[in-house]
C-alpha cells in the first residue's frame, strides 16, 4: 500500500457511518474505493460476495483461504468492516455470516453493469470550439501549476527557485499554512518538517495529501464533505483529454473547480466557462502505483521521468535543468557543479545530517532516489548501490536511537492463560509490538481486532 | 534495526500486485449454445461475462482484457478488435501505430486510447466498461452474421484461439516491460520458467476458456503444444466448462496450475466466474482453489485422433498410435519400429516361485 492511500485511509476511517452511507450512494465512489483503497485479497472477497443472494457463513470464507493466508484474510476482513463495506450478521438459528452492506453493494453493481441515472461518471461536454486542449497542453498546465505550489514551498529555503510566472492564489497559501506544510513568518514563509516530507513524496501521494488537507478545511468553508469526496472520486474516473460539462455539479463542486484549478488538477478556460478538463493529476487519482508508473507525470527537460544517477562513491549526477528538482536535490546532497543539462554533487555525512535535522528521514531520501532513478540505473537490481543505502541509513541512525510507535497497551490480565491467548492472537495478526510475560502487558499498534477478540471470548465464556 | 546487514531490504518489493492480463476464449459454437438455450442462452452468458470482465478491470487500473472467439472453423478477436482502416489508426491508437506500423503488425485499439462519440448516456457508465460492452457486442453480431450455415460443425477451434491468445499475451508483455522499463528481460520467452521467480514488474497473464463443446480430439497435437507453451511461460489456463466434456482441457488446467470447474448449474455462471475465476495469481496464493476431481490424462492417437486408454508409443519421437502403424513405420518421424512378436501370447514366467526359491537357497 503506498503512502498516499494510507493517508486517505486514515482520513476515511475517521468518518462516521452515516457519511459512508451517503458516500456509497454514488457508483463512481464505490468503484474508486474498491479499486484504490482495498488490498488485493479484500477485492476478491467483495467480488465473490457481490452477486451472492445469501450471506456467506464465516466458516465458508475461512475455508476458502489457505491456512498460511490467515493474517491477510483477517486484515482484509477487518479493513472491509472498518470501511463499512462488509458486515457480519448474526441471525438466530443460523451461523454468523458475512454480507456486503447495501448502498455499497448496489452502487458497485450499478458501476459494473452501467445504467441508472446518477451521472456520477461525469457528463461529457461536446465542444465545437477549435480551442480544445490537447493532452500535452493539459500535462503542461498541470505541471506548471503543481511545480508552482512546490516551488512556493521550496523557494522559502532561500534557494531562489524561479516560479515560472505562476501566481498562487491566497486559498492555496492558506491551505499550505493550515496543513502545517509551511509556516508564515511575517512576509516570508518557512517550510516545516512535514513540508519536507511532503516534497519528497511522489506526485500522486502529494496530490492526495493536499486534497485531504482540502477536505479537512472544507468544513470551515461551509462545504459538504460528502459532496467534496464524491467529486474527487468522480474526477478519478474521468477520461484524460475530454471536456466535461459543469451542468450537473452541485454548488459546492462548482466552487471546488476553481480551487482545484489552482493546483493544476482540473483546467478550465475561465471560471465562467461551462465545461472543464481533468488533467492527468485528476485522472490518476484513483489509479494505483502500477498505473502511475506507466503514465507518470513528466518533467519538462526530461520526458523519461528518471534523471538521477548515484554511484557507489556517493557521487550524484542529475540530468535536469529544473530549478525545483535541483532545489529538492540540494536538500540532502552537496551540489558541486552545474552544467546546462546536468548537476553533479555528492551525498556526504554533513548533507544527510543536515537533511535529517530538517526533519527528512533516510527512508524518504532513499525512496526519492529510487523513484527518480535514471533509466540506466533503474535496470540495476537493486536500483541503488547497497553501500549508499546503508550509509544513508547509518548516518541517520547516528542521531536517532529511539523509535516511537503510536499504539495501545493492554495490561491487568488476571491469569497467565488469559494474557497469552490475546497476546498470541495479536502476534498472529501482526499488530504486536512488545510484550512482557512477567508483568502481563503487551503493546499493539491497532486495538480493534484484539478488542473484538477479547469481547468474543468473554461473550463465549459468559 | 538488526536488519541493516540483511540484503533483503535493498529490494523494496511493492505491495501492489502487478496488473494482470486476462485473455478470455469464448467458445462460440452455435450448435452447443443452441442446445444450452433452455438453461443458459448465449445472450445471458455474454451479459454475465461482461459483468465479470468489468469486475476484472475494476480490480486494478492497469488490468487488461482480451476476448477471443473460438468459432466453428476459425478463431477471431472480439476485443480488442483489429483496426479496420487507416483513419482509425491515425486517431485511435497513435503510439501503437507508430510502434507497430513498421513490421506490418496489426493494430489493436484498446479501450483507453479509442476515440468514439461521447454521448450524455456515458455519465451513468464508466467509460472503459462501456467501450468494452459496445465493442464486444458489435463484434459478436458481426461474427454471427458472417457465419454461413454450411460452416457450422459441432467442433470449435480452441487450438487456434489459444495460439492467438499466446501471441497477444506475448505482445502485451513486451509492450508492458518496455513502458515500465525497469526490467531488462523484455522477452518473456527468456524469462525463467520457474514458477517461484515471478518478478514484480511484469504483467500477470492468464487465459480463461469458456467451453461449451465437447470432443476436441482432432486438434490434440496443436492443443497440447499450446498447453506446453503456457506451461513454460507460467500462464495458467482456467477452464470454465459450461457443457460438454473434453479430456484435453482438464489436462490444460492441470498442467498449467489453472482452475477447472465443470458447471453443475450453468444458470449461475456469474457466481462461478466471480468466485472461482476472478482472483488472479497474486490472490490465488492465499486462496484454496476450487477442487478438481480426478484429471483424465488420456491422450489421443496421432493416426485416427481417437482418445485411447492403452496405445502404442514410438520409441524415438513418442508419437502415440491406437494400433501399430502400417508397415511398422512411425507416421511422425519415419523410423522403422521393430514390433517384436506383437500379437503373440506372452510367455508366462513363474516369477514368484523363482523368487521364493532364491530366498530359500540363500
Amino acid at each position: 500500500m503506498s503512502a498516499s492511500s494510507l493517508r486517505s485511509f486514515e482520513y476515511l476511517e475517521g468518518l462516521p457511518g452515516t457519511t459512508f452511507n451517503r458516500l456509497y450512494k454514488q457508483p463512481s465512489t464505490a468503484l474508486a474505493i474498491f479499486r484504490r483503497m482495498l488490498p488485493h485479497l479484500a477485492k476478491s472477497f467483495v467480488m465473490a460476495l457481490l452477486y451472492i443472494s445469501h450471506p456467506m457463513p464465516v466458516t465458508d470464507l475461512e475455508a476458502w483461504v489457505r491456512p498460511d493466508g490467515r493474517r491477510e484474510r483477517d486484515n482484509a476482513v477487518n479493513l472491509l468492516e472498518r470501511l463499512h463495506i462488509l458486515a457480519a450478521a448474526t441471525n438466530p438459528g443460523k451461523p454468523r455470516a458475512y454480507a456486503l452492506t447495501n448502498p455499497f453493494a448496489a452502487s458497485l453493481r450499478l458501476a459494473l453493469t452501467g445504467g441508472g441515472n446518477h451521472h456520477s461518471f461525469g457528463v461529457p461536454y461536446s465542444t465545437s470550439e477549435e480551442d480544445t486542449m490537447s493532452i500535452a497542453d493539459l500535462d503542461e498546465f498541470a505541471r506548471r501549476q503543481w511545480e508552482g505550489v512546490l516551488g512556493y514551498m521550496v523557494g522559502s529555503t532561500g534557494m531562489n527557485v524561479a516560479s515560472e510566472g505562476v501566481t498562487l492564489s491566497q486559498g492555496v497559501k492558506i491551505l499550505l499554512a493550515s496543513g502545517r506544510l509551511v509556516e508564515a513568518r511575517g512576509k516570508t514563509v518557512d517550510i516545516t518538517k512535514d513540508g519536507f516530507a511532503f516534497i519528497l513524496q511522489e506526485v500522486n501521494a502529494q496530490v492526495w495529501t493536499m486534497l485531504i488537507l482540502y477536505l479537512q478545511n472544507a468544513e470551515s468553508l461551509n462545504m459538504d464533505e460528502v459532496d467534496v469526496l464524491a467529486f474527487l472520486f468522480m474526477l478519478g474516473s474521468l477520461e484524460l483529454g475530454l471536456p466535461y460539462s459543469k451542468a450537473n455539479l452541485t454548488q459546492t463542486q462548482a466552487n471546488m473547480l476553481e480551487d482545484l484549478g489552482d493546483f493544476g488538477i482540473v483546467y478550465q478556460a475561465s471560471p465562467d466557462s461551462s465545461y472543464f478538463y481533468p488533467t492527468r493529476l485528476a485522472t490518476t487519482l484513483t489509479s494505483d502505483a502500477g498505473g502511475l508508473r506507466s503514465s507518470s507525470f513528466a518533467s519538462p527537460a526530461d520526458n523519461n521521468r528518471g534523471f538521477i544517477v548515484i554511484e557507489t562513491n556517493y557521487r550524484v549526477y542529475a540530468y535536469t535543468s529544473s530549478n525545483l528538482q535541483i532545489a529538492i536535490l540540494q536538500l540532502f546532497a552537496r551540489l558541486i557543479t552545474r552544467y546546462p543539462n546536468m548537476v553533479a554533487g555528492k551525498v556526504t555525512r554533513e548533507s544527510i545530517r543536515r537533511a535529517v535535522s530538517m526533519g527528512i528521514t533516510s527512508d524518504q531520501i532513499i525512496s526519492y532516489l529510487t523513484t527518480h532513478a535514471h533509466p540506466q540505473m533503474a535496470k540495476n537490481q537493486p536500483v541503488l548501490p547497497p553501500t549508499v543505502v546503508d550509509q544513508i541509513r547509518l548516518w541517520q541512525l547516528e542521531g536517532d536511537r529511539m523509535k516511537a510507535t503510536v499504539g495501545f497497551l493492554f495490561k491487568d490480565f488476571n491469569s497467565q492463560a488469559e494474557f497469552q491467548a490475546p497476546c498470541r492472537y495479536a502476534e498472529e495478526i501482526g499488530v504486536l509490538v512488545w510484550k512482557h510475560e512477567g508483568q502481563r502487558k503487551f503493546f499493539v499498534t491497532r486495538h480493534e481486532q484484539v478488542a473484538a477478540y477479547l469481547r468474543n471470548k468473554s461473550g463465549k465464556g459468559g | 534495526m538488526n536488519a541493516v546487514d540483511g540484503s533483503d531490504h535493498y529490494n523494496k518489493t511493492s505491495d501492489e500486485p502487478p496488473p494482470s492480463l486476462l485473455t478470455i476464449i469464448l467458445d462460440t459454437n452455435a450448435h452447443a449454445w443452441a442446445l444450452l438455450a433452455p438453461t443458459l442462452p448465449l445472450s445471458a452468458a455474454i451479459a454475465n461475462l461482461l459483468v465479470f470482465i468489468n469486475a476484472h478491470l475494476a480490480f486494478n487500473n492497469s488490468n487488461k482484457v482480451a476476448i477471443i472467439a473460438s468459432h466453428t472453423q476459425r478463431a477471431e478477436f472480439l476485443y480488442p478488435i483489429p483496426s479496420e482502416d487507416d483513419s482509425r489508426q491515425a486517431n485511435g491508437s497513435t503510439h501503437n501505430g507508430a510502434q507497430n506500423g513498421l513490421d506490418g503488425d496489426m493494430n489493436m485499439t484498446d479501450g483507453n486510447e479509442a476515440n468514439y462519440a461521447a454521448t450524455a448516456d456515458d455519465a451513468n457508465h464508466y467509460r472503459p466498461f462501456r467501450h468494452i460492452q459496445t465493442t464486444l457486442l458489435s463484434a459478436m453480431s458481426k461474427l454471427y452474421k458472417t457465419t454461413s450455415p454450411e460452416s457450422l460443425t459441432p467442433t470449435t477451434s480452441i487450438a487456434g484461439a489459444l495460439t492467438l491468445a499466446l501471441t497477444y499475451i506475448n505482445k502485451q508483455s513486451i509492450a508492458f516491460s518496455t513502458t515500465t522499463s525497469s526490467k531488462t528481460n523484455a522477452d518473456p520467452l527468456l524469462a525463467p520458467s520457474d514458477p517461484n521467480s515471478i518478478q514484480p514488474a511484469t504483467l500477470n497473464p492468464r487465459i480463461l476458456i469458456l467451453s461449451v463443446s465437447g470432443d476436441l480430439a482432432h486438434q490434440y497435437i496443436p492443443i497440447m503444444n499450446t498447453i506446453f507453451a503456457c506451461q513454460r511461460l507460467t500462464i495458467p489456463i482456467d477452464i470454465c466448462k459450461i457443457a460438454g466434456d473434453s479430456v484435453f482441457l482438464q489436462q490444460a488446467s492441470d498442467a498449467t496450475h489453472g482452475t477447472y470447474i465443470a458447471l453443475t448449474h450453468p444458470r449461475g455462471l456469474l457466481q462461478y466466474l466471480m468466485l472461482g475465476f476472478l482472483p488472479d495469481q497474486s490472490s490465488r496464493k492465499y486462496l484454496v482453489p476450487p477442487t478438481a476431481v480426478g484429471v483424465d490424462f488420456r491422450a489421443a492417437c496421432f493416426c485416427h485422433r481417437k482418445v485411447v486408454d492403452v496405445g502404442f508409443v514410438c520409441s524415438i519421437c513418442l508419437s502415440i498410435f491406437c494400433s501399430p502403424p502400417e508397415g511398422a513405420v512411425c507416421l511422425t518421424c519415419g523410423t522403422y519400429l521393430q514390433l517384436g512378436e506383437y500379437g503373440g501370447k506372452p510367455a508366462v514366467v513363474a516369477k514368484r516361485k523363482k523368487k521364493r526359491k532364491k530366498g530359500a537357497d540363500e
